[in-house]
C-alpha cells in the first residue's frame, strides 16, 4: 500500500513536470513585464539632494537662435555667442549689448581689455565691446574645430577639438608651440576626443588646464607642453565621469576647485583643487534630457554660470550658504 | 616584446545595472576541446570494458561519479549529447550554422559505442544518469502498461526537438534541460523546482528524466537493440534462479516467454493482418493531427508570436506589449516582412507538423505492436533497448566463472 503511495505520488510529480513543459511552450504568452536589463539611466540620474551645495538664483533669457560660448569678463558682465551673433549682459542680467557675426561661434573669452575673442569653427576673430572687428586669424586648417579659448596677458590658448591639440600662440595669432599631441617620449598620453567637447582653462596659479574626455580626465600642461599630472576616473558613480566622453566643460574658481559639466548624465559638479569630488551644483534633474553643451563660467562673486543651450539661458547658481547675503 | 593597451579606460557599465547573466558556459580553448572529446572516448571505453568484461557494479558507480565530476560540474553540462540532437538537425537544415567538430563528436561517439556494447553511456558517462542515480534509493516497478505510456513521451519530446531545431525556433532540449542549473549552479527558480521534483520523483522512479524524457534515449534504444555485445545477466546459462527478476530499478530485464507458441496460428495470422493495418493508420492520423496543430506548434517561434502580435496588439486591450514587440517597433521593419517571414515558418510547420504526427502514430503503432506480439525466450535477459547497462541485475546473479568473482562471494 505505502509503495503503490509512493508510486502514485512520483507519477503525480513527472505528470505536472511534463504539463508544466507543455503550458510554458505552448500555451505561454509572450513576456510582458519590464525587460530587467534595459539600459536605464533614470535612476541614476536621480541624485542624493543632499549634497547639492548650489542653488539656482536666476536665469538670463538670450534671443540668440543658438547659443554655443559662455564667458564672464570685466564687471562679471556675461558674455553669450553662438549662430550669427553675441550677446553682452551686464551682471544683473540685463542685456547691454547685441552684435551680428558672420557665421557661428564655438566658443568666447573675454581678455582684460575687454576684447572679445571667438573661435569661428577654424578660426579666430577679435572684437571690441560694440562688436567691431580688431582682429581675424588665419584658419588653422579645414579640419579645425575650435572649442575653447582662454586669453592670458601674453598668450592665447586656442583647443581645436578637430585635430585634438592645444596651441598656444601670442596675442597676433603666430603659433608658438602645440601642446598634448600624443608622444609616448614625453608622456604625454593624446587626446581621445570622440564628440565636439574640448575645453581648456588657464587656473588661478597661471598653469594650464585641458580636459581629455576620452580618458575622462583633466590634465594639466606647462606652456612649453609638457604633461605635468592629471585627475578623473570613469565611472557613473557621482564622483566619475561616464559615457563616451566627459566632462564636457571645466572651470575654475580661485582656490583652484573646479567645476566641472557633463552631457549624457546631465550634472555639474565640484572638485577640489587635487580633483577630489566635494559637491554637487546641479543634478540632470535641472535640465533637459539629451542637454548637452554645458560650457561654465564664473565670477568675481564666485556664482557658477551655466549655459544651456536647450532652455537658452544662462543659468546661475551661488553657493546655498551665500544664498542670504546675496 | 609587445603589449597590447587600452588607449583609453572602458566605459563603466556596472553600477545601477543588471547584467545579464550568460546562458552557456564560456566558450573552451580547442585544445580542452579536444581533450574533452579524447575523455569522452577514454571514458566510454571504460565504462564498457567495466560493464562487459569487469561486470562490475561498484566500477560502474565509480566511473559514474568521475563523469558526474567532470561532464557534470567541471564542462557544466556543455556540449551534452542529449542536446546535440538540434545542434545536428539545425545544421542539416540551416546551411549557415556551423556545427562544431566536438558537437558532432558527443553526438555520434556514445551511438557508435552504443552500436558495439549497448547503452554503457547511459551506465557510467552521461552526467544526468549519473546524477538520478545517485538518488534511487527507493526504485519501485511501475509495470509494463504504464512504462509503455509514459515511453512514448521521449519519442514526442523528440519529435518536438527535431521541428523546432530544423525549424530555426528553439533548442527546447536545453530550454528544459532541468540539471544545467544545478552543474553551473546558476538555476533559476523555476529550473530549481523542475530538478528537484524530478530527483524526488526519482527516488521512487529511477532515472525518471532517462526513461521517460531524454530525447538521446530515444537514438540510444534504437541502436542498442542492434549491439554486437550487449550486457547479460548471468556469465554462462541462466538456471532460471528469479534472483535477478526483481533487480532491475528499470523494469528492463525481459522474462522468460517459454511457451514457443501460445497463440494458435489463426489468432497470430488476425493479430498480424491487424497491426499492418493499424500502423499505416495510426501513422497517416497522427500526421493528419499533425497537420491541424501546426499554428500551435508554431506558436513557440519569436517570429510567428511577433507577426500574431503585430496583427492583433493587445497594447490596444490595455496590458502591456512584449519585449519582442518593442524591439520590433524601435527595429523600423515593415510589418509586411514579418508577415512574409511568419506565412514561411507556417508553411514549414504544416510540412513538418505532418512528419511529426506521422512519427508518433507510427510509434504509437509499434508499441501495440510490440505488446501484442510475444518474442519467444529462455532465459531472464536485459531488454537490449530499454537496458541501461547499470549492471545491477549481475550482482544478483549467482552464476559466476570468473574466479576472482567466485572468491569474492564466499568472503
Amino acid at each position: 500500500m505505502k509503495q503503490k503511495a509512493f508510486i502514485i505520488l512520483a507519477l503525480a510529480l513527472l505528470l505536472a513536470l511534463i504539463l508544466f513543459m507543455v503550458k510554458d511552450l505552448f500555451y505561454n504568452s509572450p513576456e510582458k513585464k519590464t525587460n530587467p536589463y534595459a539600459y536605464d539611466l533614470r535612476t541614476l540620474k536621480k541624485g542624493d539632494t543632499t549634497q547639492t551645495a548650489y542653488i539656482e538664483t536666476r536665469q538670463v533669457h538670450t534671443r540668440l537662435p543658438e547659443i554655443h560660448g559662455l564667458a564672464t569678463g570685466i564687471n562679471d558682465w556675461i558674455y553669450l555667442a553662438g549662430d550669427n551673433g553675441v550677446e553682452i549682459y551686464d551682471q544683473a542680467g540685463i542685456l547691454k549689448n547685441r552684435f551680428d557675426i558672420t557665421g557661428n561661434a564655438g566658443c568666447v573669452a573675454v581678455d582684460k581689455h575687454g576684447n572679445i575673442w571667438l573661435g569661428m569653427e577654424d578660426h579666430i576673430e577679435i572684437r571690441n565691446a560694440s562688436g567691431k572687428q580688431i582682429k581675424t586669424w588665419k584658419s588653422f586648417g579645414e579640419e579645425s574645430f575650435i572649442s575653447s579659448i582662454a586669453v592670458t596677458d601674453s598668450f592665447a590658448f586656442i583647443a581645436d577639438a578637430g585635430r585634438k591639440v592645444v596651441y598656444r600662440c601670442d596675442l597676433s595669432g603666430n603659433m608658438i608651440n602645440r601642446i598634448g599631441e600624443k608622444d609616448p617620449v614625453r608622456k604625454i598620453p593624446g587626446f581621445i576626443i570622440p564628440s565636439p567637447y574640448f575645453d581648456l582653462a588657464i587656473a588661478p596659479d597661471r598653469s594650464l588646464w585641458v580636459v581629455n574626455p576620452g580618458r575622462y580626465e583633466l590634465e594639466k600642461y606647462s606652456y612649453d607642453g609638457s604633461f605635468l599630472t592629471s585627475w578623473g576616473e570613469p565611472g557613473i558613480g557621482i564622483g566619475r565621469f561616464c559615457g563616451c566622453c566627459n566632462p564636457s566643460h571645466f572651470t575654475l574658481l580661485r582656490d583652484g576647485s573646479f567645476i566641472t559639466s557633463e552631457k549624457g548624465i546631465e550634472r555639474i559638479k565640484i572638485y577640489s583643487a587635487e580633483g577630489k569630488f566635494s559637491a554637487v551644483v546641479a543634478f540632470p534633474s535641472s535640465f533637459e534630457e539629451g542637454t548637452r553643451g554645458l560650457d561654465l563660467a564664473t565670477d568675481s562673486r564666485e556664482r557658477i554660470l551655466a549655459l544651456d543651450p536647450v532652455k537658452k539661458q544662462v543659468r546661475i547658481f551661488i553657493r546655498k550658504k551665500d544664498q542670504k547675503s546675496n | 616584446m609587445v603589449f597590447a593597451v587600452q588607449r583609453f579606460p572602458k566605459p563603466e557599465f556596472e553600477t545601477g545595472y543588471l547584467q545579464p547573466g550568460t546562458l552557456l558556459p564560456s566558450p573552451r580553448a580547442e585544445i580542452l576541446a579536444a581533450m574533452d572529446v579524447a575523455i569522452l572516448v577514454l571514458a566510454l571505453s571504460v565504462i564498457s570494458w567495466i560493464v562487459l568484461k569487469k561486470r562490475s557494479r561498484k566500477g560502474v558507480f565509480w566511473m559514474s561519479l568521475f563523469s558526474l565530476i567532470y561532464f557534470g560540474f567541471y564542462r557544466e553540462g556543455c556540449v551534452c549529447s542529449i542536446g546535440s540532437i538540434q545542434n545536428i538537425t539545425l545544421a542539416l537544415f540551416d546551411h549557415t550554422f556551423i556545427l562544431p567538430l566536438t558537437v558532432i563528436a558527443f553526438f555520434i561517439i556514445p551511438l557508435i559505442f552504443t552500436l558495439f556494447f549497448g547503452r554503457t553511456f547511459c551506465a557510467g558517462v552521461c552526467p544526468f544518469g549519473a546524477l538520478q542515480d545517485l538518488v534511487a534509493f527507493r526504485p519501485q516497478k511501475l509495470g509494463s502498461r504504464l512504462n509503455a505510456v509514459l515511453g512514448m513521451v521521449p519519442y514526442i519530446y523528440l519529435g518536438l526537438a527535431i521541428l523546432y531545431a530544423a525549424t530555426g525556433t528553439d533548442f527546447i532540449i536545453c530550454r528544459y534541460d532541468p540539471f544545467v542549473g544545478i552543474f553551473r549552479f546558476n538555476a533559476s527558480f523555476g529550473m530549481f523546482v523542475f530538478a528537484g521534483i524530478l530527483l524526488i520523483s526519482g527516488i521512487f522512479i529511477a532515472r525518471p528524466y532517462c526513461r521517460f524524457l531524454c530525447p538521446y534515449g530515444v537514438l540510444l534504444n534504437w541502436v542498442s537493440r542492434f549491439s554486437r555485445r550487449h550486457i547479460t545477466i548471468t556469465p554462462a546459462e541462466c538456471i532460471q534462479c528469479r534472483l535477478c527478476e526483481d533487480s532491475c530499478p528499470y523494469d528492463a530485464i525481459d522474462i522468460p516467454v517459454t511457451t514457443k507458441d501460445p497463440e494458435n496460428r489463426k489468432i497470430r495470422v488476425k493479430k498480424l493482418i491487424w497491426i499492418s493495418l493499424l500502423i499505416p493508420f495510426l501513422t497517416f492520423a497522427g500526421g493528419w493531427t499533425g497537420s491541424r496543430l501546426h499554428i500551435t506548434l508554431a506558436g513557440v517561434n519569436s517570429k510567428v508570436r511577433l507577426a500574431e502580435e503585430i496583427l492583433t496588439p493587445a497594447a490596444g486591450q490595455g496590458q502591456p506589449e512584449s519585449l519582442g514587440l518593442t524591439a520590433y517597433k524601435s527595429s523600423g521593419k515593415a510589418a509586411e516582412e514579418v508577415y512574409s517571414e511568419a506565412s514561411e515558418i507556417l508553411d514549414r510547420f504544416y510540412n513538418g507538423g505532418w512528419i511529426l504526427g506521422g512519427f508518433i502514430g507510427l510509434v504509437f503503432g509499434w508499441v501495440i505492436a510490440e505488446r501484442m506480439l510475444s518474442k519467444w525466450h529462455t532465459d531472464y535477459i536485459p531488454n537490449k533497448g530499454a537496458c541501461y547497462s547499470c549492471a545491477r541485475c549481475v550482482d544478483f546473479c549467482p552464476v559466476k566463472t570468473d574466479l576472482s568473482e567466485i572468491k569474492h562471494e564466499k568472503t
